[in-house]
């Protein structure tokens, strides 16, 4: 199963949702598989902080459906994120998490889940997390991708990807700080908020 | 704490518009957490480390929501790969309250590097901070560091010490 066409089977449920994501080549995967969210899409260089800054955003927006794009590398540096959602329960948190067994983005050495003997859905099952799949085909996934988009409660699909990158996509050449403006200004026009304000004067 | 002193901080954080706040508990600031679980106005979200603290701390800066990160000052070396990506990489501000253990009066020796390294780690990570001694000073103090972090989009802290915590 790719990752590309996982996002793509994605990419074509979301309008208005808000997406946080991993680092690494999925980023321009996503970039490119979902040309109409890219600014709705935090897209992030920050090993386990992806799933927690998408709770923290469920949180802080409850009316809205929060997406986060994690990865086995990401999520297993911060296993404590699943027992926080275990607990708190929130309504809005969609978890996708790409586990291609390996830290592709420094060349692809192996990550826990390639022994075979780590589930991520069975972790998160036990932290609470009722609605916790793995899904292998990218019908699965697009399956639990409606279910999970629609879903009252946390709920986390472990797509089993390959390590294979999508050829020939287009890199995306903004850093950390133009992206958070970017999504930061697409919260704020969309929720009619104000995030990032004026200074005063004074 | 004494009650006042718990109700300074929580003054502080009404004042600078926080209405979600991530902890993990401690000891100096042990009546603090119940309070900031029973009160209306706040939500509170327990978390496994100071670290998944910070990121979600991030996220509710994300949202247009203020959030603050209590926890004790060895948190902040356990958040300090969170808060060097979001600080330093994105400009994601975290304003964090913390109880300084290891300070002057400090009794166990397990705390006395937690004052050893608080000061040189905010220094690091180019972290603006006041030590705060006087229940008077709190809810001021608290209030700053939110101004001061809303301005600069970057991160923030208050720690708490002296007659505050003991």
């Amino acid at each position: 199963m790719k990752r590309f066409d996982c996002m793509t089977k994605l990419a074509a449920r979301l309008s208005d949702e808000l997406v946080i994501l991993s680092l690494g080549a999925s980023v321009d995967e996503w970039y490119n598989a979902a040309p109409h969210m890219r600014e709705a899409s935090l897209f992030q260089q920050q090993l386990g902080c992806v799933t927690p800054e998408a709770f923290g955003l469920a949180a802080g927006l409850p009316d809205r459906q929060i997406v986060s794009l994690d990865t086995d590398g990401g999520l297993l540096f911060n296993l404590g994120i699943l027992a926080t959602l275990g607990n708190e329960q929130p309504k809005n948190l969609f978890v996708v998490v790409w586990d291609n067994e390996q830290y592709q983005s420094i060349g692809g050495p192996k990550t826990h889940t390639a022994s075979g003997r780590v589930d991520l859905a069975g972790i998160a099952r036990a932290s609470g997390i009722d609605q916790a799949f793995t899904a292998t085909t990218v019908e699965e996934f697009d399956a639990h991708c409606e279910a999970g988009l629609k879903a009252e409660v946390p709920y986390v699909v472990v797509a089993k990807v390959s390590g294979t990158v999508q050829p020939e996509i287009k890199r995306k050449h903004s850093d950390g700080r133009e992206d958070k403006y970017i999504f930061v200004r697409h919260v704020e026009k969309t929720e009619g908020i104000t995030i990032m304000g004026p200074s005063e004067h004074n | 704490m004494k009650q006042s002193a718990v109700d300074a901080v929580i003054r502080g954080l009404k004042r600078a518009g926080v209405t979600l706040v991530c902890y993990l508990p401690d000891s100096l600031f042990k009546e603090l957490y119940p309070a900031l679980d029973a009160d209306p106005d706040i939500r509170t979200i327990q978390v496994t480390n100071e670290g998944e603290g910070a990121a979600i701390c991030g996220g509710i800066f994300l949202s247009g929501q203020r959030a603050a990160l209590v926890m004790e000052n060895s948190g902040l070396r356990a958040s300090v790969e969170p808060l060097a990506r979001m600080g330093l990489g994105a400009g994601i501000p975290v304003v964090m309250l913390m109880s300084y253990r290891g300070d002057m009066g400090e009794n166990n020796w397990w705390a006395v590097p937690h004052a050893t390294t608080m000061e040189p780690v905010l220094k690091a990570l180019r972290i603006p901070y006041a030590v705060e001694r006087e229940e008077e000073r709190i809810e001021q103090a608290i209030v700053d560091a939110y101004e001061l972090a809303y301005a600069s989009y970057y991160h923030t802290a208050v720690a708490l010490s002296g007659s505050i915590v003991r």
